[in-house]
């Protein structure tokens, strides 16, 4: 499939299903990028940011495939996950509260 | 088998989360690693039309299961980890990657994605039922819907009696009235 997204790039031809597909890859790819924020913290703070921004990663990557797919229920776990993204941020930042804050 | 390049970028990033919780010294840190390897977790699922357990994994991987470990270090003490990374155990190591060096080479037998002879598929007297009787009997148009939503609907009830009754158990032996 990427084979035949670049080609399809290269070709000046791109057909909307594997040039979708190609940006859902690219998207995935910057998630992994991402992850050095989670590792290198230093903070919580850092690492649920990182993860926030990963979340709403996700959704788009989800969009995107459920274009380059054609399967529109995707879009109902991509909004599960923009739901569930203000949940951690928002129990972490209780849980931060509570404690007095964190270093 | 084809590998797109989506694919092989979430099995990556996956695998790079999957570390990170494990060898993370603080443990909120850990948990904060575990939700994003969830994230990937379920768009996998979903690149495999896996719409249910993607939900799953979403509502219960990433939301109820990190809620919990944070509530449970809240309850707790959450140890001042003065170092970023566990102290990895080397010969611990080699065993667990053996086991699943042993496990993923098993992945190599598998039927193709599709093929009519996976078991699965080629099984008559249970597979085949499904597959003709679902719509009929359960008005479900996915079969595999209809098997987790609907026939193991007994199943799920089963459970949650067991729950109840452990429930009633705990409180029985705590001498109490409410879960508080």
């Amino acid at each position: 499939m990427m084979v035949v997204s670049m080609v399809a790039v290269l070709s000046g031809l791109p057909d909307t299903e594997s040039l979708f597909l190609l940006a859902a890859g690219i998207f995935v790819l910057l998630a992994i990028v991402m992850l050095y924020r989670v590792y290198m913290g230093p903070t919580i703070q850092d690492r649920l940011l990182a993860v926030n921004v990963l979340g709403t990663n996700t959704v788009v990557v989800l969009a995107l495939l459920s274009v380059a797919l054609g399967e529109p229920w995707f879009l109902d776990i991509a909004l599960i996950y923009a739901l569930l993204n203000l949940l951690m941020a928002l129990v972490v930042t209780k849980y931060t509260v509570e404690r007095g804050g964190l270093r | 088998m084809s590998v797109s390049l989506v694919e092989v970028s979430l099995a990556a990033f996956v695998i790079l989360a999957a570390i990170g919780t494990a060898i993370f010294r603080d443990v909120m840190a850990a948990i904060v690693v575990f939700a994003a390897y969830s994230l990937g977790m379920a768009v996998l699922y979903t690149l495999m039309l896996a719409p249910d357990v993607a939900m799953t994994e979403a509502a219960i991987g990433a939301g109820v299961t990190t809620i919990l470990l944070i509530v449970t270090i809240a309850k707790t003490n959450r140890s001042s980890a003065e170092e970023l990374i566990e102290v990895i155990h080397w010969p611990a190591v080699v065993v667990a990657g053996t086991f699943t060096a042993v496990v993923a080479w098993t992945v190599f037998e598998f039927p193709t994605i599709g093929s009519d002879e996976a078991i699965a598929w080629s099984n008559p007297s249970v597979t085949q039922h499904y597959l003709t009787y679902t719509y009929v009997e359960t008005g479900v148009t996915n079969a595999v819907t209809a098997v987790l939503a609907a026939y193991r609907g007994f199943d799920t009830f089963g459970e949650a009696v067991v729950v109840f009754a452990v429930g009633v158990a705990v409180l029985v032996v705590l001498d109490r009235e409410v879960f508080t």
